[in-house]
């Protein structure tokens, strides 16, 4: 179908293609990422996959083209205090600028390899067509890497493609904290690809941490394949950007392979959060646990799709998903959508999806002490994130992810006593 | 761990000398709930430095009775007043009530994981201080106070740190209730039904903690389907709640005699 987003996309494309950088193989696969997107067409609110997205937000971006002039970024906002025992990378509206690239270096064609998207994971390739940089990382051994992807708020509109590839080598212990944060000037687009590879054994510990300013659309699309016994825990705040949308895919392809996910979404004002997770079980005794705890304050819209998908490969699967939305505002919007396809007869599988209110039961207790009501009810709204920001395993880290928490429930006073 | 203390030693023997003004003023209560009428007409006036006990039958209107004067929602007022110090106290929020110095002990205190009990206790300590016009605490003075509490409900410092009541046996919830009270010290402390679940010494303990808070500006009114918690806390008075209204007022001897009769005696002649 005739999209003028898409046209715009495409145009924005040809008239940059020239000035974008990497050799002969980089420029065959933007043109692939150009003639993929083009194939599968925008996205449309009549696709299920695409519904809750706000994709109106995506046709105020003025320009999709990123900026490839080298006018150094404007002060960056204050950064977060760095955390112990982790090396620090920074990139400023996609491009690196501080720390080392890993051991590959950024256009190299070896290393980690790009991922193939899902129809629903099609605003990959819009990432793909324009990226200037890319941080590939082989890690082998121990590491404790945070990345900070940094809107510097400059003047000129523009779009952002950062994009990580990663890959654990065998019995590899990786943490890595990924955060995105500052302000744009005017709307602007940050999409980013993130693809993650886990050999045999791998543990991954990723910390994803969204708070960019209202102003930016946020696109974000990870792939992930898991090896062997590989384990992978995500735990994911997002709190930030007008509007965002996550499009994961997890694929368990080796024996024993599993996925811990754990996100939070809090919207306030008009923001959207809508995060679709597709986990592919393709290997015995594969395991998959999934909770998300989303909250829809004001006008705001959180969307979580949790498609868990069992293959006649995967006998002795097991997987847990516990998907929780509470709605704060009178227009707010929760939409929770667990579905679970199950291709085998040798499958434990628990899910449950709720949505409601606060529970009337527990604001009286708390308005029976004495409490006033903004405070209890911001209380309570705490205590439905807790049991997923307790996962956060990273001390310094868990008191930022509750700070930024708090900070979407007015009425918290005194948060340092809570946790 | 300190002893107990045994029924003999804490009878208090109050019966008819309160001669205050009331604290609490029930006038002819007519509360529904669900679409049921609930209370019909209760009457009940309580002095400080008083301790009344309701007593009755399941369905009889207890914790109805508790829930209105303490504001829960769902619970409708068809006629009646109630007024606390003087002031309209069905027309002020439970939050306003609380701060009013009204303390309501659940029968099934909830659980709230994720906001631990030193927080809550904090909270609640710093809006009715606000109210009566002192200070907050800070963090130092909050916990002498707290730990002097937690010792006298023999509960273990740790707990502080915990999700309110997540985890805690029933027991256990019970205690916290009375600790709290203990903590925010309120004019008038309805308990209902702290008794039940319990097992002696922690019926103990809980009476032990009830009967620190007794004094000649306080009210204390316990809701409860037996005669054993009032071994421990002595009352003035006791009140049987049958079918929606006061059947019978009396002091202790009568919570004896219902022991002994049991409730149809009372009922029938609510009925009659």
């Amino acid at each position: 179908m005739h999209s003028p987003v898409l046209d715009r996309v495409l145009a924005d494309y040809r008239g940059i293609a020239a000035q974008l950088p990497g050799d002969e193989d980089s420029r065959a696969e933007r043109v692939r990422a150009a003639a993929h997107l083009g194939e599968l067409g925008w996205p449309s609110a009549r696709d299920e996959q695409w519904r809750y997205t706000n994709l109106r937000a995506l046709d105020r971006i003025g320009a999709f083209a990123p900026d490839t002039t080298t006018v150094p970024a404007p002060a960056l906002p204050e950064l977060p205090p760095a955390l112990p025992g982790f090396e620090r990378l920074i990139y400023v509206d996609g491009r690196l600028v501080s720390g080392r690239h890993g051991s590959q270096t950024a256009d190299s064609g070896s290393g980690p390899k790009a991922a193939e998207w899902l129809p629903e994971q099609r605003l990959g390739w819009l990432c793909d067509m324009f990226a200037t940089d890319a941080a590939r990382l082989t890690i082998a051994g121990e590491a404790a890497i945070e990345i900070l992807f940094v809107n510097s708020g400059r003047a000129s509109p523009g779009a952002a493609y950062p994009r990580l590839q990663l890959r654990c080598e065998p019995g590899s212990q990786v943490r890595l904290i990924e955060r995105h944060l500052g302000a744009a000037a005017s709307a602007s687009l940050v999409a980013m690809n993130l693809t993650v590879e886990l050999a045999r054994e791998a543990v991954l510990n990723h910390y994803r941490l969204q708070q960019y300013g209202r102003d930016t659309v946020f696109i974000d699309t990870l792939s992930a394949q898991l090896g062997e016994r590989a384990r992978y825990a995500v735990r994911s705040v997002a709190v930030g950007a007008g509007s965002a949308r996550t499009s994961a895919r997890v694929q368990l392809a080796g024996r024993g392979a599993s996925l811990a996910w754990g996100g939070i979404a809090v919207g306030r004002g008009e923001q959207v959060h809508d995060i679709s997770l597709k986990v592919e079980h393709e290997a015995p005794e594969t395991a998959t646990e999934e909770l998300f705890r989303g909250i829809a304050d004001e006008r705001s819209r959180v969307a979580f799709s949790g498609h868990i998908r069992i293959d006649g490969r995967a006998p002795g699967a097991q997987t847990r998903q516990s998907l929780r939305g509470l709605i704060e505002g009178a227009s707010a919007e929760i939409d929770l959508r667990p579905r679970l396809e199950i291709l085998t007869d040798d499958v434990r599988a628990q899910h449950g999806a709720t949505t409601g209110r606060l529970d009337e039961d527990l604001l009286f207790y708390l308005l029976a002490r004495g409490i006033d009501r903004p405070t209890a009810r911001s209380l309570l709204k705490w205590a439905f994130l807790s049991d997923a920001l307790r996962e956060i395993d990273v001390p310094a880290l868990r008191a930022e992810a509750e700070r930024l928490a708090a900070g979407q429930l007015p009425d918290v006073p005194d948060l340092g006593a809570l946790a | 761990m300190s002893e107990a203390q045994s029924p003999a030693n804490t009878a208090t023997p109050t019966a008819t000398a309160a001669v205050g003004a009331p604290l609490l003023e029930v006038r002819d209560l007519h509360a529904r709930v669900g679409g049921q009428t609930v209370l019909k007409g209760v009457s009940l006036t309580v002095r400080a430095g008083e301790v009344h006990a309701i007593m009755g039958p399941n369905g009889s209107g207890k914790s109805t009775l508790a829930y209105v004067l303490a504001g829960r929602p769902g619970y409708e007022i068809i006629s009646g007043s109630a007024s606390f110090e003087g002031r309209d106290l069905l027309s002020l929020a439970p939050e306003e009530r609380a701060r009013a110095g009204l303390f309501l002990g659940f029968q099934y205190p909830v659980e709230i994981p994720g906001v631990n009990n030193a927080y809550l206790l904090k909270a609640a300590l710093n809006a009715a201080r606000r109210e009566r016009g002192q200070s907050e605490l800070d963090a130092f003075e909050f916990l002498a106070l707290v730990r002097s509490k937690t010792q006298l409900m023999h509960i273990d410092e740790s707990f502080l740190g915990r999700g309110v009541n997540e985890g805690f046996s029933g027991g256990e919830k019970k205690r916290n209730e009375v600790l709290q009270m203990l903590v925010l010290e309120p004019k008038l402390a309805l308990l209902d039904e702290t008794d039940s679940g319990l097992d002696i010494d922690a019926l103990k303990v809980v009476a032990n903690g009830v009967n620190s808070l007794r004094s000649a500006a306080r009210a204390i009114v316990l809701v409860t389907h037996y005669q054993r918690l009032l071994d421990y806390i002595v009352p003035d008075f006791v009140h049987v709640l049958a079918r929606g209204r006061i059947a019978r007022s009396g002091d202790r001897t009568l919570a004896l005699e219902l022991e002994r009769r049991g409730y149809d005696w009372i009922d029938g002649q609510a009925a009659a």
